[in-house]
Order: structure tokens, then sequence, then C-alpha cells
């Protein structure tokens, strides 16, 4: 597993339009770090200029400090989960696995080693005769994470590999990811655009925004600490308060005694095991609140609205940001 | 990576190379000679060529018209409706796609000729018999047989472009309260644009420089039989070469004008088909009726060869509704002929440099296109397309000029003494657009991204191209390189002008010199023509098993 460290990388496509202006970005040995950012922002241009498949205009990448950038793809050892999983549906499961493995010439024995280990990681050794072409759309998935492990790559590159799951598939193969991630102390680079995803699984996460890494960190600080309004808006709700602040819907508690400003309550949305509260304030700003639980309150009446000012981050400036 | 792109652009300059020299020498050599504005005039105060040029455009226009009311009908069933036979009925329709035109004429003279088999029937019901092919029933006779030989050019163009069609359009327009026949007008007609072009365009271009169909008809009042004629006296009277001149120019025109067309075409611009909603299922009685379509159709063009049949299995066949006596004396006959043996031989030697030629060329033009996207790969694919709008008989003519004019090509192209790679080259530069299409489709409907994962678990280009592209491509190559063979086998301008010595002779030439021996001539011909089409239907089956609806891609632009 390799330290990256990526610095000053820039892309443009016809010359003008620039989807990558000047990133700088270290994934330190075994470190699970995510991407994340609206379509477009250019965080899957990175990872494939990462994998050698696109050439970027500037900028250095290394590898435990062996700069690449000269490297054709097949030469980097940076394997990568495309978004449609990219399995070759002319060979069998077990040959899908066992690609990499033949370009480097590993022998016979190797060979199958390797991919049955790599298949009973994701739990597919038993359609290892199988065609791809018969998997759903998870076990393909899984396929594609162990073509990818087989070769225990410099780097693991992730292109939103569970864009294409149900919701409950998904849950599980975050954690399946998590885990083998962890087991193997790969390092990897993960890009996104579900929040939940990347705030739940990643070491460090970071916001791409315009072609530039807006904030890197853990998912704590880039949740709670965003450094600036579009962060903070792209990583959850964010209420503008009446003090020019903003505030997350969670951080705000409804008291009908006391508290920082009043406000009327117009809307209840429940959600089983929580519940979010909508308010109207006087100067006609809406205000949602989120709550465990679900208790009686009555529309229209006035509340008061309370929070912790250690809490409070930028607010949005606009609905363009959103 | 810069060595890579070095090597893809030689390749490219190869190419480029290649298609200039093969494809746009022969049409220069050719507009060298004819583009001659006084022997231009002269043609055109010849009444004789005058008639023959409005007769061949005549002949287009009415093949295509044939062309697209049959096709456009079965087509529509064929989208709309699902019916016992449904796939066989699909692929029997490629039926008169078996045998080259001018053989399938054979066989409709047996039917339509004074003594003929129609004529036969009426005199047993006490009619005196009429010579349909008197008059203008011969020019009705040439297109009829062009047509039916043509349409299924057409009606898998169709097919394609319907399957393209979102059903979700036509449910929009239902919802809206148009009528069957207002969402078929408003909606699916404009939509199949694309595919009506694309076939219609390859028809009418067919049609207009057709030569085996009206030279077997004996109509010799049109363009390219006026062309094969004018070879014996040719050094005396150049006006051929003019003839071929504005041949190649109204394809040319028709074929810029299909291409304009197809630009602005809604389905050409990406309207694909997401969803297929499937086909309607039909019930009682009614199940049964698009399949007698298609069986009425497929009967009709198949006549001809019927008769062709008919006539090669038995000893007479003449004012008579059936065959007389059972017999194989027309194969030995037709095997026995010193032409035959020999040109079964030439064919195969050609067709397979011819096949191997254009698939080698046909691969490298669609990768360079769709894969490489080199600059310059545009003109390769432009090229490659050209022999679609220029007739036969030019680029045949061409390369009978440059072996005159050129040194080096009298050595490698002496149609007297050695016309091998002269006709392998003059069949494959003309087949390499069934390949292109066939690739490129493939190459198309591959994500690109099953190549890049190969450069990513580490396979050079070469490894991806021979392990990953070239193996997701096979099922289009063979298909491209099947087509490019057989029609190379059964190919008659090229073959009619350029096999000059007997010991040269390809199937085509020998066919056509076989017919032309009063007394057994007929008989062994046709037994020949058996052979033939046989030969090429089980290509054309083997092609529609492996590309299945997709075998349309072949035929297009």
């Amino acid at each position: 597993m390799a330290e990256v460290i990526i610095e000053k990388l820039t892309k443009s496509y016809d010359g003008s339009v620039k989807v990558l202006d000047g990133v700088d970005l270290r994934i330190n040995q075994g470190e699970l770090v995510f991407l994340l950012g609206p379509s477009g922002c250019g965080k899957s241009t990175l990872l494939r200029i990462l994998a050698g498949l696109v050439a970027p205009d500037s900028g250095t990448i290394s590898f435990d400090g062996k700069n690449i950038i000269s490297l054709p793809p097949e030469k980097r050892r940076a394997a990568m989960v495309f978004q449609n999983y990219a399995l070759w549906p002319h060979l069998n499961v077990f040959e899908n696995v066992a690609f990499g493995l033949r370009m480097e010439k590993c022998s016979r024995q190797e060979i199958g080693k390797k991919v049955m280990e790599a298949l009973e990681q994701v739990r597919m050794s038993s359609f290892a005769k199988g065609s791809v072409t018969q998997l759903s759309g998870g076990q393909q998935q899984r396929v594609a994470l162990a073509r990818a492990l087989a070769v225990e790559p410099a780097l693991l590159l992730l292109d939103e590999p569970l864009s294409n799951l149900d919701a409950n598939l998904r849950d599980t193969m975050r954690r399946e990811i998590k885990r083998i991630c962890t087991e193997r102390k790969l390092t990897a680079l993960y890009v996104t655009h579900d929040r939940r995803e990347a705030l739940s699984m990643a070491d460090r996460a970071g916001v791409m925004h315009k072609g530039k890494l807006s904030q890197i960190g853990t998912p704590d600080e880039i949740y709670n600490h965003p450094s600036d309004s579009f962060t903070a808006r792209f990583l959850g709700d964010v209420n503008r308060l009446p003090c020019g602040g903003g505030i997350r819907p969670e951080r705000l508690r409804i008291s009908e005694t006391q508290g920082k400003f009043r406000a009327r309550l117009l809307e209840r949305s429940f959600f089983g095991d929580s519940c979010e509260w909508l308010f109207e304030i006087s100067s006609g700003e809406k205000v949602l609140v989120r709550e465990l639980g679900a208790p009686e309150r009555s529309a229209g009446k006035e509340y008061f609205l309370d929070y912790d000012e250690a809490f409070l981050i930028p607010a949005p400036e606009s609905d363009d940001e959103k | 990576m810069k060595t890579q792109m070095i090597l893809r652009y030689l390749l490219l300059a190869l190419l480029l190379i290649f298609l200039g020299v093969f494809l746009l020498l022969p049409i220069g050599t050719v507009l060298g000679v004819g583009c001659d504005w006084q022997l231009i005039a002269e043609l055109f105060r010849n009444r004789i060529y005058v008639e023959g040029l409005w007769n061949s455009f005549a002949i287009a226009v009415c093949t295509t018209g044939m062309v697209f009311l049959i096709s456009l009908g079965l087509a529509l069933l064929y989208d709309r409706y699902d019916f016992p036979g449904k796939a066989f009925a699909n692929t029997a329709l490629l039926i008169p796609m078996v045998l080259p035109p001018f053989v399938g004429a054979l066989g409709f003279k047996q039917l339509l000729g004074y003594h003929g088999v129609f004529n036969a029937l009426l005199g047993h019901l006490g009619i005196a018999p009429i010579d349909f092919l008197s008059g203008s029933g011969v020019f009705w006779a040439v297109c009829f047989i062009e047509a039916l030989h043509l349409f299924p050019i057409c009606y898998l163009n169709l097919v394609t472009a319907l399957g393209n069609i979102d059903p979700a359009m036509s449910e929009a327009a239902a919802n809206l309260g148009a009528t069957p026949w207002q969402r078929f007008l408003k909606v699916r007609l404009p939509l199949m644009r694309s595919g009506i072009l694309a076939g219609c365009s390859i028809t009418l271009i067919w049609s207009f420089t057709e030569l085996g169909t009206p030279l077997m008809f004996g109509f010799t009042r049109t363009t390219a039989v006026q062309v094969f004629n004018g070879l014996t006296e040719l050094e005396s009277n150049p006006i051929p070469y003019a003839l071929v001149v504005i041949m190649l120019a109204v394809s040319a025109l028709l074929y810029l004008i299909a291409k304009a067309a197809l630009k602005s075409s809604p389905a050409a611009s990406g309207g694909k088909g997401i969803i297929n909603s499937g086909c309607i299922p039909l019930h009682s009685w009614r199940k049964f009726l698009p399949g007698t379509a298609f069986g009425v159709v497929t009967l009709l063009a198949g006549l001809p060869h019927i008769a062709l049949i008919c006539c090669a299995f038995s000893t007479r066949y003449s004012g008579t509704v059936f065959p007389e006596n059972f017999t194989l004396e027309n194969f030995q006959l037709a095997l026995s002929n010193a032409l035959v043996l020999p040109s079964i031989a030439n064919s195969l030697k050609y067709s397979f440099l011819a096949m191997f030629i254009a698939c080698a060329a046909g691969l490298l033009v669609a990768l360079a296109a769709v894969r490489w996207r080199l600059k310059g790969s545009g003109i390769a694919d432009m090229l490659a397309m050209l022999p679609l709008a220029v007739p036969g008989v030019v680029f045949a003519f061409g390369f009978l000029g440059m072996s005159v004019k050129f040194s080096w090509a009298s050595l490698l192209f002496d149609p007297v003494n050695d016309p091998v790679w002269l006709l392998s080259i003059a069949y494959a530069v003309r087949r390499i657009p069934y390949v292109v299409r066939a690739v490129s489709s493939g190459l198309e409907q591959t994500p690109e991204e099953l190549e890049n994962a190969a450069r990513n678990f580490g396979a050079g280009p070469f490894r991806t191209l021979v392990k990953i592209t070239l193996p997701l491509v096979t099922a289009n190559l063979i298909v491209g390189g099947l087509f490019a063979f057989s029609f190379s086998m059964l190919e008659v301008s090229d073959s009619l002008i350029l096999a000059q010595k007997q010991e040269f002779f390809p199937i085509t030439k020998a066919l056509f010199e076989l017919s032309q021996i009063l007394g057994y001539g007929t008989g062994a011909a046709s037994a020949f023509g058996v052979w033939a089409m046989f030969f090429l239907g089980a290509t054309l089956c083997a092609g529609a098993l492996l590309l299945g609806k997709k075998i349309g891609a072949v035929f297009k632009f």
C-alpha cells in the first residue's frame, strides 16, 4: 500500500472548461479517503487521472515518493472499481478476477490462490465458474471489488461503486467495503456524491466544488465545522438564523418557555424514529428542526427556538448554493 | 502514451494512403478522362445515351418506391406484433439477397417469358399468351426483380429504426388523443426517418447503377449497360468515360442529399429507444395474418429462385407450368464446362483475399473513428463509406484506367495476364463499408469502460485490443467479413469488366457466359446459380443468427 501525494493538479477540457483547478491532496498509507461533491465538480476526473485514463494538464502525482504522472495506466497499480463495474462479459467470474494477475504473469497456482482469496473476501467464491452476465447488481459489484483486490493495488480507486444498488444492498456493501479496507489496510480513494456514505465510512473526506478541494478532514470536522457555506450545505441542511449565522436542524431545541428567538410552527414531517418541524420566523425565513421521537405540538402556535453558539456554522448565502 | 499515439497515427496514415490509392485514384482516373466538357456535351446530344440515363433514373425511382412500400409494411408488422414463426419469417426474408439480381432475372424469364410458366397457365385456361417482357414490360420486370432483391436492405434498416424508437413516444401521443394512424404519421414515421433515408438511398444508388439485371433482360438502354457495351470500343469511343462521370455525379448527389437529411433526422441525433414495451400478441385467426404477409412477400421474392431451381433440375422447362423430367444433367454439364470449376477456384481466391483486406481496413477505420478518435479518422471513415455512393462500374473503369495510365499499377493490376490482386482489391474496397459499419456498431455498443478496465488492470494497448476489444466485437467482425466474402463471390460489375481472360473468370462472369450459350446454356447456368444461391444463403443465415436484429446496422451509411 502506498502513500499518495497529489500536487497542483489541473485539467481542462477544450482548453476552457476547467474541471480541476490546482488540487492538492495527500492520502496516507492505509487510509480510506472520500471525495464528495456535486455532479461535474471534477471528482471522477481526479480518479481517472490517478488511474492514468485521463492525462492532466499540469501537476504531479506520487506513490511513495515516486512521480507516476508519465506512467501508462497498466504500470500504475491503481486498481479501480468502476461505477458500472466494467466486468468483461466474455470472461467468467474467475477469469475477470484473474485478468490483472495474468497481466502480471503470475504462476497458475498463484492466480488460483489469489483469485479464490479475493472472491472469498467478497463472499463470491461459489460463483467462480459462473458468467458475470447472470449475476445481480450486488454480485457484480462484489466481483468488481474482488478483481481490484486480487492485484493487491498500491491504491484502490472506487468510482461511486454503490450508486447502482438499492438502498438495503448499499448499506450492506458499505459495511463490507469498510471491513475489507480496514482488514487489508488499503490505501483507497472513494468518490461519491452520497454524503451518508462518505460520513459513515471515511477516515477522512474532502468536498470538491468547481474543480477545487473546498475542505478535507475527518467526517466530524467537515460536518460540524465546515470551512464555507458550500461545504456546510452540501453535507446537510443548514438554517439561516436571525443573527446571521447558520445551524444544522438537529442542533436546534424547541421550547414553550424560553429560547433565543420565537417562531411559528407550520408543519410536521414524521419519519418513524424522528420528525422534522418547519417553523417560520418574523422575517418570513423558514427554519427546520429535527428531533428524535415525535412529541405532540400544535401547528400555528408560537414556540421558542434555542441553540448552543458552539454549533454555529457558515450560513447559506443564497439558494444557488444548494 | 506518445509511442502509442505515434503508432496509431502511423496506422491511420497507411490506411489513408490505401484508401487514397484504391478509392480516390480510380475515381480520379475516370474523372481525368471523362470530365471533358466536349465529351459530356456530345453525350447529351446523343438521344440514345440520354434515353439510357433517363431509363436508369426511372428504374431507380420505381425500384425504390416498390422497395419502400414492401419493406415499410413488413417492418411495421414485425415491430408491432408477435406471431407464430416470427423469427423464421424474419430470416426467410433474406432469401432474395442470396442471388445477385441478374441470376434472379434468369428465373424471372422462366416465369414471365413468352414460353414461361405464366403463359403456360394462361394456355391451360384457353387465354392467348401475353408477351410480358416486350415493350415497357421489360422495364417493369427490371424494376420488379431489383426491388425483390433489394427490399431486405431497406427492411433491415426500418426494423432497426423502429426498434430504436422509445415506445413511450407513441404512448405519449396516444395519451394526448392521437389515433393509431396519427401516431404513425406524426410520431413513428418522422422518428424512422434515418432508417428510411439510409435504406432508400442505398436502394436508389444501387438500382441506378445496376448492370447485371438489365443486361440479362437485354434492356440495353440503361447507362450501366451502355458503359459495359462500350468497353470493347473504348479506344475509338471514349463516351463510356463521360457516362461513368455522369453516373458518379448523380450517385454522389443522391448520397449527399441523404447524408444531409440524415444529419437533421431526430432519430439520428440520439433519439434512441430506452425501453422495449414488447409486441402486441395476436389471437385466433388474426395471429396468422402477419406471418401470411411475410410468407407472400418471401414467396414472391423466391419465385425467380424457385423457377431457377426447377430449371436446374429438369431436362426441359419451356411452355409448361411444371418442369419436365427430373435430372442432374445440368449440374453435370455445368461442372464439366471448362468455365465453371476454374471460376469457383478463382472466386474463392479473390473473395478470401478481398475479405481479409476489407476486414483489416474496415477494422482499422472503425477503431480510428470510434475508439482512438484520431484527427483525420473522420476522413478515413468518410472515404471508407464512399463505395456506397460510387457505382461499381466507376471503380471497375477506374482500375482499368489506372492499369493503363500508371506503370506501377500495370505491374500490380494487369487485367489481361494476372488480375488476382486487381479483382481482390476491387472487390475489397467496395465491401469495406459493410465491415466498417458492422464493427463500428459493435464498438459503439461496447462500453469503453471495459477497455479502460483492462488498461487499469495491467494490459497494454495491444493486449487490450487482443484480449478485450476484439473478442467483444468478434460477432460484428465475422458478420462484416461474411458480407464482404459473400458479396465478393457474387460481384457483378468488377467481374464482368475486369476479368478479361477465361482462365481468370470469377463465378459471376462464368454464369453470364454460360447463360449466353444457346441450347444447354440456360440449364447449366441455372444449375450453377443454384449452387451459388445456397452458398450465399448459408452465409447470410449465419450472419443473421450471429447479429439478430442488429444485422440492419451493416447496411447503414
